[in-house]
């Protein structure tokens, strides 16, 4: 199918940056367009890495889950059972995907703030967290002005 | 808003204000890029009322549509004025629309300063002596803000007097902003809040606070801070909340030199210049606090820009997760 979303978003840049930016005068019009095509071009790099990043995820904060649900309160452990029950949806619905990513998430926001957890559960939390921001797909581009000058 | 239309809302402002003005003029009005939550005008005006003529180099600082920041600009006005004759470099502050009845947004005008804003000044291409100069400078400021006596000033009932610990009324304050904000789970800022809710500080004072001090709203001229800028989220707080600001490591080529100053020699400058013992472990606290209000204020871009408030495009501040989590075991 050509062109390919990337060849499509990537083809926009190029006109974007080549035809429309250089007639762009006015200051914070061109920051502003150029802070839109440098997320273009991220977004364009990190989408083929999403359903695999949310897959990942979904299955690593489940791992974690079953590893903290003993020491979590019953109401919470119970509520953590019955989504874990559940089996994980098909790998091509992105919509499910996600949905079930953000219920997954929103449990174990609850489960790390329980009062008293051991050590070596805060150690498995802290792990978890510095391994998944490693590997999110999206990243914000910073496209800092230049010196701004205020006469 | 265009130019024609500020030009209008500056019009009947300053009618408002100063109901004698007449030959109202303003020149040179145009719009600058920077500014995250504003919009930045600077123009000249000239006019004539009941005290006689008058000519200024202004400046106007107006909310803009979606905005990173939810402020108010009688803060700022309010600070501005209290600042006046004070040894904080600040601009003349002239008139305010705070609910936006003339330009349609809160509006300050305030005195245009000489100097150039440069958010990487201490990183850039200046000779090394000269950078340590500023950052000193910077320092300096920073301690001449805090040892502003606000209570003499008047700013208690503007700025409202801490009821309780600053560190925890500044967590009230930021979670809800983030329960506000946020769109989806993030369990890693639940997890470092709960961490934060469990080791907040006392205060040793209550100073003044900038709340967001960096060299990015200031401006310079050579070696010298001709005007701190952009206090719309000044405070009433703990001294350690804008010295936790500026030892953030995730903002360190903002705020440090490598090698020269550094979180060591800025706590021991600050130290001497004002004769606080700084608590380590309380600095850490507010090095995390830092990050976790840095990242609310990255969702609050999110949540503008996906509802079609704000035009640019941030995300998750999953870059922030690792620094605060390895601070947090730092400090265990």
């Amino acid at each position: 199918m050509r062109p390919s979303v990337e060849e499509q978003l990537l083809g926009t840049c190029r006109v974007l940056e080549t035809v429309v930016a250089p007639a762009v005068a006015e200051p914070f019009a061109r920051t502003i367009l150029d802070n839109l095509i440098a997320n273009l071009r991220m977004v364009t790099e990190a989408l083929p890495a999403v359903p695999g990043f949310l897959r990942w995820d979904s299955a690593a904060t489940q791992s974690l889950l079953q590893t903290l649900r003993s020491a979590l309160p019953s109401e919470l452990a119970g509520r953590i059972d019955a989504v874990l029950e559940v089996p994980a949806p098909d790998r091509d619905d992105s919509a499910v995907q996600t949905a079930r990513n953000d219920l997954l998430r929103a449990l174990l926001a609850e489960a790390v703030c329980t009062q008293d957890l051991a050590p070596e559960l805060h150690r498995a939390i802290q792990d978890h967290m510095i391994a998944r921001a490693s590997r999110v797909p999206m990243r914000y581009v910073p496209t800092a002005a230049p010196p701004e000058t205020r006469p | 808003m265009t130019a024609r239309r500020v030009a209008d809302g500056l019009t009947q402002l300053v009618r408002h204000t100063i109901p004698s003005a007449r030959d109202i003029v303003f020149t040179g009005l145009s719009r600058s890029a920077g500014g995250l939550s504003r919009e930045n005008w600077s123009f000249d005006a000239s006019w004539s009322d009941a005290a006689g003529s008058h000519m200024h180099r202004l400046m106007l600082m107006r909310d803009a549509s979606g905005t990173l920041l939810k402020t108010e600009r009688r803060r700022e006005f309010d600070v501005l004025k209290a600042l006046e004759g004070s040894t904080v470099t600040a601009p003349a502050v002239f008139w305010m629309d705070p609910d936006g009845q003339f330009l349609g947004a809160p509006s300050l005008v305030m005195e245009r300063v000489s100097g150039s804003c440069d958010y990487m000044v201490l990183n850039g291409t200046r000779p090394l002596e000269e950078r340590l100069a500023l950052a000193r400078a910077f320092l300096q400021l920073l301690v001449n803000i805090q040892a502003a006596d606000w209570q003499v000033r008047g700013l208690g009932p503007s700025l409202g007097v801490p009821q309780g610990s600053p560190s925890a009324i500044a967590l009230d304050e930021w979670e809800a902003e983030y329960r506000r904000v946020q769109l989806e789970p993030h369990p890693e800022l639940d997890y470092v809040l709960a961490w934060m809710r469990r080791t907040a500080p006392q205060a040793a004072a209550i100073v003044l606070v900038h709340g967001d001090f960096k060299p990015g709203n200031a401006l310079i001229e050579d070696l010298h801070i001709t005007a701190k800028l952009d206090w719309e989220t000044a405070h009433l707080g703990d001294p350690l909340e804008d010295l936790g600001w500026i030892t953030n490591p995730v903002r360190r080529r903002e705020h440090q030199i490598p090698g020269h100053w550094e979180r060591a020699q800025i706590v021991e400058a600050y130290s001497r210049l004002t004769g606080r013992v700084v608590n380590d472990a309380a600095l850490t606290w507010w090095n995390v606090f830092s990050c976790w209000k840095l990242a609310v204020i990255q969702l609050t871009a999110v949540n503008e820009f996906v509802s079609g408030r704000y035009n640019r495009v941030f995300q998750t501040p999953a870059w922030l997760y690792r620094p605060m989590l390895q601070m947090m075991e730092r400090a265990a």
